[in-house]
């Protein structure tokens, strides 16, 4: 009988005694390796309750128990960290860019807030908030500053605004300057994740478009588990959140996850919804799983689901109408 | 002056201000999650929290902690190693085969299972006991904390390969992982015949006791292979 050890191979006769053994060279990176390819041969192995030390000692691979561990220990941190630094596969990267797109949305939302209001002291007619504001506080600090054939010139003169004192004006204008900063880095963010996306999972991008696509991705896990999704669970993932706030306030009960945001189905009128997003999710489903397992674009997906959507709202062209006769379902109503 | 008692092999219990789980430090000096560091009569301790481990809380609940200075555990969810850092320090003559699964984790791991010689980390998943079976010896103990629906059945798995037969299975089951619906004590019995009846070998269920008031919906096992 043949067993396969992290150390070498094994020849054992009946009764248990070691006949020939074939030891792997001592090199920890070498033995970390066969230990990787061993981990999903179902071959030759050790049988129940046997004991690897012992063995390793008796055909001589080492002198003591003590360097057994001791390479052991070596040889174990060593396969793990070539397994980690094999973990961080393409779809996580997009997933760690989705996540800090998040992150940076959050934070400019509210330093853009902050700008606002602070701003909003010595100019409040600007009109301007977001990127345009901190652009414009870059560009010319105190309202004094606007150039002549800026429309905002008028404004500016005739603002109740208090006046902005040069100490104050570097404060906001350096503020501003990092805000700007982060609307830059959104963008060269949003580039990344639609560039990588249309690497990774072209049938998916085509068909949800990149960014939901690589939110679909960063809300599963991974393209694997997307792809493992049937698509019922695609159709309200993302709802976890509103389904916990339903679960906890009475607030209404989740009907779509994040591809609610899918111009097919925003776009579609209310009634036909629920059918357009069951159609979507499926193809949804099915993208993800042929990018998942041959990541070739298949181009008739696309035109697949388009006709499938105009099949739908033609056969749904009207609102329905609430059943009045006995015996019917009492409709709910689905708009809240 | 601090006071010190032993309540286990390696596993001490300080009187300082308060009383507090500590294991001796394998690694002195070094802080593994924030736990502190006491002295007391040359030795350094970690203290050790329960809120913050089943092993913990399983010691304070009285169960009989089958550790050794040289025993071989295999540990089934070691997650960053808040608990197999303590094991590491009981067993410091042993050996912990560290199985994780997620690789976040295990990133997380390395540090520690670098620094402590005890330590056998090992990324698989440990529903397929399989994939490490060249690499694991028989142990005396399999601790395991996954919070998995399929936990008894990977305690099962794991204990038919690398369980000696005197050894013992040391399990922490969570209610929540397994059903939403039913009540955590319903559950709890559901697994228990599950460990000594769905898998061969069966179970000899020794202690089987909630975790309370360190961990809610928890329950603690104790086992041992059937004869
Ligand atoms: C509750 S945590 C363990 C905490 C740890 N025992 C401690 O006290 O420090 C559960 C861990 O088990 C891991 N896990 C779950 N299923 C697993 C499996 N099948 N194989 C290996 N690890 C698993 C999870 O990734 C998670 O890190």
């Amino acid at each position: 009988m043949k067993i396969s050890t992290w150390f070498g191979v094994l020849e054992m006769g009946s009764k248990g005694e070691i006949l020939a053994s074939e030891l792997f060279p001592k090199d920890v990176r070498e033995l970390a390796l066969h230990s990787l390819s061993l981990r999903d041969s179902r071959q030759n192995l050790p049988p129940e309750g046997f004991d690897l030390k012992a063995a390793a000692v008796e055909c001589r691979f080492v002198d003591s128990l003590s360097e057994y561990y001791s390479l052991l220990h070596e040889v174990t941190l060593d396969t793990v960290k070539i397994q980690i630094s094999g973990s961080l596969t393409p779809d996580q990267r997009i997933i760690q860019a989705v996540e800090a797109l998040d992150d940076i949305n959050e934070t400019t939302n509210s330093l853009s807030e902050r700008l606002f209001e602070w701003y909003g002291g010595y100019f409040p007619e600007s009109g301007l908030n977001g990127e345009a504001l901190a652009l414009f506080i870059v560009k010319y600090g105190s309202r004094e500053n606007v150039a002549t054939d800026d429309p905002l010139c008028l404004k500016a003169r005739d603002s109740m605004g208090a006046k902005l004192e040069a100490a104050d004006e570097m404060l906001l204008k350096g503020f501003a300057e990092s805000v700007c900063s982060l609307y830059e880095r959104r963008k060269q963010i949003e580039a990344y994740i639609e560039s990588n996306m249309e690497v990774l999972a072209p049938n998916l991008t085509t068909i949800a478009g990149p960014m939901l696509g690589a939110r679909l991705i960063s809300i599963a896990g991974s393209l694997e588990k997307l792809a493992a999704f049937p698509s019922s669970t695609i159709q309200v993932i993302g709802a976890s959140k509103a389904l916990f706030k339903h679960l906890r306030s009475r607030a209404p009960s989740p009907k779509h996850g994040v591809i609610f945001s899918h111009p097919l189905i925003n776009t579609s009128p209310w009634w036909v919804r629920g059918k357009v997003a069951r159609a979507l999710a499926a193809k949804l489903s099915l993208a993800a799983r042929i990018d998942f397992y041959s990541a070739k674009k298949d181009i008739s997906l696309e035109g697949a689901l388009e006709e499938k959507i105009r099949k739908i709202r033609a056969a749904n062209p009207r609102p329905p109408q609430k059943r009045q006769e006995g015996g019917a379902k009492p409709q709910k109503k689905r708009r809240k | 002056m601090a006071e010190i008692r032993l309540l286990s092999e390696g596993i001490f219990e300080i009187t300082k201000d308060k009383r507090q789980l500590a294991t001796p430090n394998l690694d002195p000096g070094k802080v593994v999650y924030g736990e502190k560091l006491v002295s007391v009569e040359g030795t350094e301790y970690r203290t050790w929290d329960p809120r913050r481990s089943k092993l913990g809380a399983m010691v304070l609940k009285k169960f009989n902690i089958p550790l050794r200075k040289d025993s071989k555990v295999l540990y089934l969810g070691a997650a960053s190693g808040t608990t197999v850092s303590h094991v590491s320090d009981i067993v410091f003559e042993g050996a912990v085969y560290s199985v994780e699964f997620a690789p976040r984790s295990m990133r997380d791991f390395v540090g520690l299972a670098s620094r402590r010689k005890n330590i056998f980390p090992i990324l698989a998943d440990a529903g397929k006991p399989d994939s490490y079976a060249h690499i694991v010896e028989p142990v005396d103990l399999i601790f395991q904390d996954v919070a998995q629906p399929n936990q008894a059945e990977i305690a099962a798995r794991n204990a038919i390969r690398f369980l000696k037969r005197d050894g013992y299975l040391l399990l922490s089951i969570k209610a929540r992982s397994i059903d939403t619906a039913a009540s955590p004590k319903e559950i709890f019995t559901e697994e228990v015949k599950k460990l000594e009846k769905a898998f061969e070998p069966g179970f000899e269920i020794l202690t089987a006791r909630d975790l309370v008031p360190y961990h809610e919906d928890h329950l603690g096992v104790l086992a041992k292979l059937k004869e």
